[in-house]
């Protein structure tokens, strides 16, 4: 009992980290600008204002970067979503010449930093004429080591049974993919999901290089602008009002998420 | 045979058509800017494009946000090592000179002013100061001043006045007599905002005002370890270190976060700080009490003991030309360069900005005229600019920061004691000699 009550608390006291900055930066852009966190006076200072939002919604065109970076987000993950099913199931399933080496290939993409495939990237992209435009944005990004590795365990976990009942009822590959693979690894493609939603919809460097206008730049980019004022000193509640903008949905999603998540999660371990 | 015919047709049209519009087609200006003041900035930005097209149909002006200084340089990096040079016209740090000489394919804008019939009364308007970070030793101009700053003391005058003291402390004797009697428990005397990652910027104030500036126009000499370098170094960490120690008491150990500095001063944590004249607008905006602006104060040199020192900071417009760039493009992207850094345009942007108006004639045009009228202390900056000196650059200057600012930092934070200190300074001068070697 002693040893559970323990568990709880240090659960507690890691949420509770955990909640920290996001705690701060909604305290933060609530507080009047001109009111410095300082010792002993760390919550909404004088009155609660709505001051920062109203700057920080005069600086840019949000409406347009919310859209960039859905069509970013969502762009990117639909064509991932095609690639990683077919490379996993190769992968998975396959047998041809070089298929172990092909995957040591796909694995050492994982550990190549995405800064050193910049300047390359960067040429490409010129050479196919896609600069500063959307699927400029969305390219690099199209296969993902991680999904393959992902998705071909997940598929490798499947009983082989089931592929071959399908076969010999006469599907083809994609059918077999379609009602035996993809229906029972759905716990998997919603991890991977969420994975490539918030890891791209946090993207900065990319994009940031490889656009140059407001019609293509996703909201980060757009923030990076309140970020930036290195020699007056930070403007800290502006600053946390414009995450909060960006990251609202995000967090929101990932609220529903994880619902949907755990419930598809244990409704798949039933069957 | 219709059908043919039109097929034809279709093609040369096709094939005529990059022709065709190859002389109607608008040259096209890519220009990079970044941010490091807060304010309306991306919008001001547009507005000069705007007003410039309309005055000059046939180009057109794209306004690129591109981050921060560092940002803007890696961005510009990346299109150079790609060998897909993008940017036409960016503003970049004044102290960019030698790197960019070094790495990327900027176009001196000497090449430009010379031509012009009144050459000479062009470049003398600029401030000399701003202009001695765009000379190379010959003497020749690569870049124009655009949004330039320098440090400034600011005090609060109503403490000050309280505490019996009139007028700003003249040098730096008056700053700690001053600050000791506006220290209490929670207030600082005077904030100096040197911890973090950047102690050199206001290091080499005091550098100079001790004598011996960091840089002069040799971009292959830096003069860090010097007795004047030496002194300096041991005033400003004495402002962090107690009395008991041997320090004046009247800030923080180690010095304060540039970035909380001015929120400190306007909240009443802190009597007087140094920090940019880029803060002015802010510190206005939030302070409840009357604000004092003046020059930096006085150190030891100069045979009457008046050494200023306030260096130079922010950035200037360059010119890049790949090689590929026709005398119409180039004539253009000098064309804008000349309209940014015009009277007109810099009266406007210096009043909205906050940044140093860099044509002398600028300051007598509205707004900025009004504006130092009925809120004096936005001249102070622009007078310091005759003792202003020049800011830190040299060849492999990003490598040399990052050895001096480190050092700074041990000594000013007393993680070594002041002792060490000269230990410190000749290990630092030996890194930098043995980098600027090759250079000499």
């Amino acid at each position: 009992m002693n040893g559970r009550r323990f568990t709880t608390a240090l659960t507690v006291i890691f949420a509770a980290l955990w909640l920290a900055p996001l705690f701060f930066s909604i305290l933060m852009s609530f507080r009047p600008e001109a009111e410095p966190i300082s010792i002993g006076n760390i919550f909404f200072g004088s009155q609660i204002t709505l001051e920062n939002y109203q700057t920080v919604l005069t600086i840019a065109p949000w409406g347009l970067h919310y859209l960039n970076s859905v069509i970013f987000v969502v762009g990117v993950l639909i064509v991932q979503l095609f690639t990683v099913t077919l490379a996993g199931y190769a992968f998975a399933r396959m047998q041809f010449p070089g298929r172990d080496f092909l995957l040591l290939i796909v694995l050492l993409q994982i550990m190549i930093p995405a800064a050193v495939l910049l300047v390359p990237n960067f040429a490409t992209i010129r050479d196919l004429d896609l600069f500063n435009t959307h699927w400029a944005l969305m390219l690099p990004y199209w296969g993902s080591a991680f999904g393959v590795l992902l998705i071909r365990q997940t598929f490798r976990g499947i009983p082989y049974e089931l592929e071959e009942a399908a076969r010999i009822d006469g599907a083809t590959l994609f059918q077999v993919l379609r009602h035996v693979y993809i229906p029972l690894s759905i716990p998997a493609y919603l991890s991977f999901a969420l994975v490539s939603i918030s890891s791209h919809w946090n993207e900065f460097l990319w994009p940031f290089i490889i656009t140059r206008s407001d019609e293509v730049r996703p909201l980060t980019v757009a923030l990076n602008q309140l970020y930036q004022t290195s020699e007056t000193g930070a403007q800290y509640s502006q600053l946390m009002a414009g995450t909060i903008l960006v990251i609202a949905p995000l967090v929101v999603l990932f609220a529903l998420f994880q619902r949907r998540f755990i419930e598809s999660f244990a409704s798949s371990g039933l069957k | 045979m219709l059908k043919q015919f039109a097929r034809w047709l279709f093609l040369s049209l096709l094939l005529l058509a990059p022709t065709t519009f190859a002389q109607t087609e608008p040259i096209v200006i890519d220009f990079y800017y970044p941010t490091a003041v807060e304010g309306p900035i991306t919008e001001a930005m547009q507005r000069y494009a705007d007003d410039f097209m309309a005055a000059n149909p046939g180009i057109v002006i794209n306004p690129i946000y591109s981050g921060s200084y560092t940002q803007t340089r890696e961005t510009i990096l990346t299109e150079i090592n790609a060998d897909a040079v993008i940017v036409d016209v960016a503003v970049m740090l004044a102290t960019d000179l030698y790197s960019f000489i070094e790495n990327a394919p900027i176009v001196p804008v000497q090449d430009f002013i010379d031509p012009l019939e009144n050459a000479e009364d062009y470049t003398a308007d600029f401030f000399p100061a701003m202009l001695a970070n765009s000379q190379d030793m010959e003497g020749v101009i690569w870049s124009l001043p655009f949004q330039r700053s320098t440090p400034l003391l600011y005090y609060n005058a109503d403490l000050l006045r309280e505490a019996g003291y009139e007028e700003a402390p003249q040098n730096n004797e008056e700053l700690i007599e001053i600050a000791q009697a506006l220290t209490t428990e929670d207030r600082a005397g005077f904030l100096l905002p040197v911890a973090g990652a950047f102690p050199i910027w206001l290091y080499q104030s005091f550098a100079a005002a001790y004598g011996q500036p960091l840089v002069d126009a040799d971009p292959t000499q830096v003069y860090f370890n010097t007795p004047e370098s030496l002194a300096a170094i041991e005033f400003m960490t004495k402002i962090g270190l107690s009395q008991a120690e041997g320090g004046f008491g009247v800030g923080p150990l180690g010095g304060s976060a540039w970035g909380d500095t001015p929120a400190a001063f306007t909240s009443g944590a802190a009597a007087m700080i140094y920090h940019t004249s880029g803060s002015l607008t802010q510190i206005l905006k939030d302070a409840e009490f009357e604000v004092g602006v003046s020059f930096l104060p006085s150190g030891p040199a100069g045979d009457d003991g008046t050494g200023y020192g306030a260096p130079m900071g922010g950035g200037n417009l360059y010119l890049f030309n790949d090689g590929s760039k026709s005398e119409a493009e180039l004539a253009a992207m000098w064309a804008w360069v000349m309209y940014l850094t015009s009277p007109e345009v810099q009266a406007d942007w210096g009043a909205l900005s906050g940044y140093i108006a860099v044509r002398q004639s600028a300051w007598e045009l509205d707004p900025l005229k009004t504006l130092t009228e009925e809120t004096p202390q936005y001249a102070i900056p622009r007078d310091q600019m005759a003792v202003a000196v020049k800011e830190f650059d040299a060849y492999r200057s990003i490598d040399i920061q990052n050895i001096i600012n480190p050092a700074l930092s041990r000594i000013l934070s007393t993680d070594a004691p002041l002792s060490e200190a000269p230990a410190i300074l000749e290990e630092a001068q030996a890194q930098i000699d043995a980098l600027l070697a090759e250079y000499r």
